[in-house]
């Protein structure tokens, strides 16, 4: 699929596949030794676990070590905190995914101004410059994926009706950007749909919220919801509600798989690429440890997955086999 | 009370006053400090009066006014040297917004800046409809609002900045900079820039999008502490910013740097858009590039861009990028060629200007490292050794940030240039301003009565059979 978004400072999407490096500089790498450090705005997602798998996969084949993994709880002082100290210690390369926008912009500032490499993932805080203040960011299309969940969702929703859209109370870029082009593909394509819009600020407020938009929009066609955890929350909420409501989200977490396998009200999924894009970060920090120069904004191509492609989806997503709850319902 | 007679003109954004209007001197005073405020050169009672020979009672009432205007804050305490602790008085810089606009051939960029320039928001996104000026002003304002529910708040927006290429003439007899644009395809007689006065009840701007982005890097980019650069856009089209003395120069008619248009001395058969032959564009431009690269896939001489031609019915230089990447020696070649002849026409402007600095900017210059370097190899070979010796060649880092920033940035320094910012700090805003009010008010009435025009007449009652 193409890249339809442009990156955080209107770039043209660089693809991962030029992220290469020789012979010689896996050669230097591997001499080198480099020591990198992961912030993560959470551990606990399956976003986050493949992504790390990623990027320990390709620093441990050039030798680099991950001397911390910080799980910042979506807490944006505990990531200025991690960053602070990260920037003082013996580290060579951080990759970071900025919890937020300009609140945490001066802590990645500190970074390369230590003399490290920072790699971005997803997010650019507002004012950090490629090249000085970091060396690249990698993420998903999320403009695509915008695109990709409005699409299936409009699949399951007759003319004329309203959709629900949760999204995501922080000013977030990766967020903003799927919730502007899921919008524009409405606008475009099916100008005959409302749209009734609720925020959450964090995924405890997610099952009130959800709740409260029902309430306030009795016959909602349909919900988009602008990740996978708040959107197996929302399901719940439906289910204890004995709504049938078809909704899509982005990422093709286990549960979100496994729900929309099974039949249940996620009918859709944008999957990111997260095991592939944590590659893509890893050789970025080798890359610029070894001094090459790289594009601003590299990004990954979105999936669209539905209950027909859900097994082959996972195992491309993934790099593994398919779960077991998968298989079964394929089986049936 | 001293009154100053000034002159009838409200800065440079083409504000004219009906009768030279008096401005006091406490409104000169007001203005003085604001600005000193605003450019951080004070940040309490005792610098404002060292710096602008104010008396302190003053200075003290001055502050007193700024703050209940919400222009300054004085909540915060400063650090003593001995004696009373000072307040620190800062700039409030969050008291209104801009939104700002680029629209080109192929993307719109909105975003939302702060009162020193800052962008706070921004998004970029293709656009395939640009030829459709509706469809581009529908998109811009939704952009707009989704950016204003997410971030306007208690704010007013002071202005819009929208940025288009080619040519921007600056009538300072009007109060918009250009009421109809003509800059794309089909966009004669569009109501574009009207429309968004109407709809935001504030003034628009409009720049030329490479002088907006020359700014934006002059100020916030690679460009900062430089006196005289060049910054050179290498998109669809080849355009130049030049920064002489450390003020951009806009030419008389607004079109200082149209670069792609300058003689190369070689024969192209293919004309160039302005109708002559052998322009820069036209034999190192996107289309050339674009068109020989399709030639070259058609007539087997590489097949890379054969593959790519075929997957993707049409060349851009984008794909000419990859397929260097890939090993295609016919694609390196072709961008070392124009990379070339870009540089040797930069090197003619170096020798003339004498830059100190050189930006590379616009899409190409993130996507080829070989065409970049030629670029700079032919600079550097093909100037005065004497302006060559210290000139600094860099790729741009801010993309198209900088295009919104400058033109944030642009906004900022007309609003608060000492004349205008005398004239309406009193009213704590500018869209206060009489004048202002009266320009708005005069453009809401045209477009609600062309809306009108144009709505079709209503069915006639039948007549009785």
């Amino acid at each position: 699929m193409p890249i339809t978004g442009l990156g955080p400072h209107g770039e043209r999407a660089a693809s991962p596949l030029s992220l290469k490096l020789t012979d010689s500089d896996a050669a230097d790498a591997v001499k080198r030794r480099f020591s990198v450090a992961v912030i993560l705005h959470t551990t606990g997602s399956d976003w986050a676990r493949q992504q790390l798998a990623g990027i320990s996969s390709t620093l441990g084949q050039h030798s680099a070590a991950i001397v911390d993994v910080v799980d910042c709880a979506f807490v944006a002082e505990q990531q200025m905190a991690a960053l602070t100290r990260l920037s003082s210690e013996k580290v060579d390369a951080i990759i970071s995914i900025p919890i937020g926008n300009s609140r945490v912009a001066g802590a990645h500032r500190l970074v390369q101004k230590a003399g490290k490499k920072l790699i971005l993932l997803d997010n650019t805080p507002s004012g950090l410059a490629a090249g000085t203040d970091y060396s690249c960011v990698v993420s998903a299309d999320n403009f695509g994926l915008g695109e990709i969940a409005a699409k299936l969702l409009t699949s399951h929703v007759a003319p004329n009706q309203k959709l629900g859209l949760l999204s995501y109370a922080v000013d977030f870029l990766a967020t903003n950007e799927r919730e502007i082009a899921f919008r524009k593909w409405l606008s475009i394509n099916r100008p005959d749909i409302a749209i009734a819009q609720t925020k959450f600020q964090t995924l405890s407020e997610v099952h009130n919220v959800t709740k409260g938009l029902l309430e306030k929009n009795e016959n909602l066609a349909g919900l988009f919801v602008v990740w996978d955890e708040p959107a197996i929350l929302a399901a719940k909420v439906l289910e204890q509600l004995h709504l049938s409501i078809p909704m899509t989200t982005i990422d093709l977490g286990n549960e979100a798989a496994i729900n929309m396998a099974n039949g249940g009200a996620i009918k859709g999924i944008g999957a990111q690429r997260p095991y592939d894009q944590g590659k893509a970060a890893a050789t970025a920090a080798l890359l610029a440890l070894l001094g090459r120069q790289l594009p601003s904004w590299v990004a990954l191509p979105g999936l669209a997955v539905t209950q027909d492609n859900v097994i082959a989806a996972y195992q491309m997503v993934w790099h593994t086999p398919a779960p077991p709850e998968l298989i079964k319902v394929r089986r049936r | 009370m001293a009154l100053i007679m000034y002159d009838a003109v409200f800065g440079d954004t083409g504000l004219q006053a009906q009768t030279p209007e008096r401005v006091d001197a406490e409104q000169q005073s007001l203005a003085l400090i604001l600005n000193l405020l605003r450019r951080d050169e004070a940040s309490t009672k005792l610098e404002i009066e060292r710096i602008s020979g104010l008396g302190r009672a003053i200075v003290s009432d001055r502050v007193a006014t700024l703050a209940e205007l919400k222009l300054a804050d004085e909540s915060e305490m400063g650090v003593t040297s001995g004696g009373r602790t000072p307040r620190n008085i800062k700039f409030n810089e969050n008291t209104a917004l801009f939104l700002v606009a680029h629209v080109d051939q192929s993307t719109i960029g909105v975003g939302l800046a702060d009162l020193n320039g800052k962008l706070v928001f921004e998004h970029h996104e293709p656009s395939d409809s640009v030829a459709d000026h509706q469809a581009v002003l529908t998109r811009v304002t939704s952009l707009f609002d989704w950016a204003l529910e997410q971030h306007l708040g208690d704010k007013a927006i002071w202005g819009i900045g929208l940025s288009v290429d080619g040519p921007v003439e600056q009538n300072e007899n009007q109060f918009f900079s250009s009421p109809t644009l003509h800059f794309l395809p089909n966009w004669e007689g569009a109501r574009f820039v009207e429309s968004l006065v109407a709809k935001y009840s504030t003034p628009v701007w409009v720049r030329n999008a490479t002088q907006m982005t020359t700014l934006g890097e002059l100020r916030a980019g690679g460009g900062r502490g430089a006196s005289d650069m060049l910054f050179v856009d290498l998109g669809k089209e080849i355009t130049a910013g030049i920064v002489c003395d450390g003020r951009l120069y806009r030419g008389a008619q607004g079109g200082a740097g149209l670069i792609g248009h300058i003689s190369t001395g070689e024969d192209s058969l293919v004309p160039c858009k302005c109708g002559n032959l052998g322009c820069l564009e036209a034999v190192a431009g996107a289309d050339a590039i674009s068109r020989s690269a399709t030639k070259a896939a058609q007539t087997g001489q590489s097949t890379e861009l054969a593959e790519l031609l075929s997957a993707n019915g049409e060349l851009s230089p984008s794909d000419v990028a990859t397929a260097a990447i890939m090993g295609d020696a016919f694609s390196a070649e072709l961008l070392a060629r124009s990379g070339r002849q870009i540089g040797t026409t930069i090197a003619a402007l170096t020798n003339a200007f004498n830059p100190s600095l050189i930006v590379l900017g616009g899409p190409w210059a993130q996507q080829s490292d070989i065409l970049l370097a030629a670029i700079r190899e032919a600079i550097y070979r093909r100037s005065h050794p004497l302006v060559s010796r210290d000139l600094k060649i860099i790729r741009s880092q801010m993309s198209g940030s900088a295009t919104l920033i400058g033109l944030a940035l642009s906004m900022v320094d007309e609003i608060f240039a000492p004349y205008p910012l005398a004239r309406w700090v009193k009213l704590a805003s500018p869209l206060k301003h009489s004048q202002i009010i009266n320009s708005i008010a005069a453009t809401k009435i045209d477009v609600a009565s062309r809306a009108r025009r144009l709505v079709p007449p209503a069915p006639t009652a039948k007549l009785a059979s």
